[in-house]
């Protein structure tokens, strides 16, 4: 059964009251070679030897779920449990093996910021180019550069390459146009808050603002604390398969108790 | 904001052709700034930029006009300047070289973003194949002085250029597609095909004239389509060499092929290959 939240309140333009995301039965299949590398050699060798060169494992196996607008859902697990996979399935990046994926309205994908950056580019070019990678079109980018610049604080930077920034200035400048956006859906992999101690603050402040503002969140995080805080409900991923779903609490619970054994 | 919620269901798989080339045509803001981008670190924050892209062919022909007139000493037919039409011959497998690599790598290295945001990669094969163009535009500054030089000049026929370059990015778009795959799926394709793409630029004639070659030779060097495009590029700019009305529907025919093969291939594999990068 799912229950749909008033979306009034958000004033969001999806009101068909369906789930922002559906996610039906899927799985993700990788082959995996079972040489270190793939050549066209080996690979010519292995077919006239009649030898099957892959080993087909399941990334994601069987994970269903539905998030409305207004909810916020964890996933946790241990590395390589498929948490990673299933945000790229979600995002569109990895279409799925088998089973389904349908996604309501726009999406803004948190995952490793600032891909896409050039060094030869200025600050204001690459958040130009930035921004429109992330979906938005270039006319709405260019309208916000100046805000986008002003919130990271680097409006003398605006005009030199980024290749002349600090780590922490890209860092900065890549939070400031990810979360210059009202998304029906939004994805966050272990993406929080950023920068120095001020700007963290800042930054945490912000993607909770985000959070509140009545979107659909798909969250990968392996702060449970932060899970605790934020999150409606929670799935517990295992080896791709999803263990536990519920509320966060006991899903942690379940997913504590199998992971000491 | 658009009043029309984008819907992505991933069920809706094999994407037909041509809503795939409308998809693109929608993203063509991303391509307009990816064609940008390449363009402003290749010319403006690079000192020799442009200066490169100029002196490069001239160098190059320089080069080959004193091996091939010098040492092998080719005989030119009668009339046919030997200089623009060695110029104009690497110029055009520049851009077929660049096109071809740099659309192959754009996609098969991800451009560092295709693995963490949702951009059809196409989008980064076609930008590539464009730059590539731009580039092979700047190049035909040094060949009109070269034309000049030689007592001849552009032409009339000369804005055909254009067809012939919409043409090329067809064909090293669909190419740098299919090649990018490969390029995932096995480690040892770009060596392999590097021995490969050398036999097809001996078997183009750059540096030899055609009508010096054997009936058969002739024959497998006219069934190369870069055969076709070099005439006609010589035909249009410069009206240095003729070109045949066999020649323009070869070089047509090639390249819509390949570009809706190679896309048609490309959307095929592509799910499998993108979990590999």
């Amino acid at each position: 059964m799912v229950f749909y939240k008033e979306m009034a309140e958000s004033g969001r333009e999806n009101m068909s009251r369906e789930p922002v995301l559906e996610v039906t039965n899927v799985h993700l299949a990788y082959r995996r070679s079972r040489h270190r590398i793939t050549s066209l050699k080996q690979t010519a060798i292995d077919t006239i030897r009649r030898r099957i060169a892959f080993e087909q494992f399941y990334a994601l196996n069987g994970v269903s779920m539905k998030i409305d607008a207004g909810e916020t859902v964890a996933v946790v697990g241990r590395n390589g449990a498929g948490k990673s996979t299933l945000m790229k399935v979600v995002a569109r990046i990895l279409p799925p093996t088998t089973g389904r994926v349908i996604v309501r309205g726009a999406v803004a994908p948190m995952i490793e910021l600032g891909a896409g950056f050039n060094p030869e580019l200025t600050g204001a070019e690459n958040i130009l180019l930035y921004g429109t990678l992330l979906g938005r079109t270039p006319k709405a980018m260019k309208a916000r550069i100046e805000a986008i610049a002003d919130w990271a604080g680097l409006n003398e930077f605006m005009d030199v390459p980024l290749r002349t920034y600090s780590s922490g200035m890209i860092g900065r400048l890549a939070f400031s146009i990810a979360t210059d956006t009202t998304p029906d859906l939004l994805l966050i992999d272990e993406v929080l808050s950023t920068g120095d101690q001020d700007f963290q603050e800042k930054s945490s402040i912000r993607m909770k603002t985000l959070l509140n503002s009545g979107a659909a969140v798909l969250l990968v995080t392996h702060n449970l604390a932060v899970v605790t805080e934020l999150a409606t409900r929670a799935i517990y991923l295992d080896r791709g398969v999803p263990k536990a779903m519920g509320a966060p609490g006991e899903v942690i619970e379940q997913y504590l108790s199998e992971m000491h054994q | 904001m658009s009043s029309e919620i984008p819907v992505y269901d991933s069920n809706i798989k094999l994407i037909p052709i041509f809503s795939q080339l409308t998809g693109v045509w929608e993203k063509r803001g991303l391509l307009k700034l990816l064609v940008a981008r390449d363009l402003t670190v290749r010319y403006k924050r690079s000192v020799i930029g442009i200066w490169w892209s100029l002196l490069n062919p001239l160098f190059t022909t320089a080069v080959m006009f004193w091996v091939f007139n010098t040492v092998f000493k080719t005989r030119m037919p009668d009339g046919t300047a030997f200089m623009p039409y060695l110029l104009s011959g690497v110029l055009l497998m520049t851009f077929f070289n660049q096109g071809l690599n740099t659309a192959a790598e754009a996609v098969a290295q991800g451009a560092g973003v295709l693995t963490k945001v949702y951009v059809r990669p196409e989008v980064f094969a076609i930008s590539a194949a464009l730059s590539s163009a731009v580039n092979f535009t700047i190049g035909l500054l040094p060949l009109t002085l070269v034309l000049l030089i030689s007592g001849k000049y552009p032409g009339l026929l000369s804005p055909l250029v254009l067809v012939l370059m919409a043409s090329m990015v067809m064909l090293t778009t669909g190419l740098g597609l299919v090649f990018s795959i490969a390029y995932i799926t096995f480690d040892d394709f770009r060596s392999l095909i590097q021995i490969l793409l050398l036999a097809l630029q001996y078997m183009t004639p750059v540096f030899y004239p055609i009508t010096a070659l054997g009936p058969h030779t002739r024959m497998v060097i006219e069934l190369n389509p870069l055969t076709s495009f070099i005439a006609v590029f010589r035909h249009v700019f410069g009206s240095n060499y003729p070109a045949t009305g066999l020649n323009w529907l070869m070089m047509l025919t090639s390249s819509i092929l390949v570009f809706v093969l190679g896309l048609w291939f490309f959307i095929k594999k592509w799910p499998k290959a993108v979990a590999k990068i």
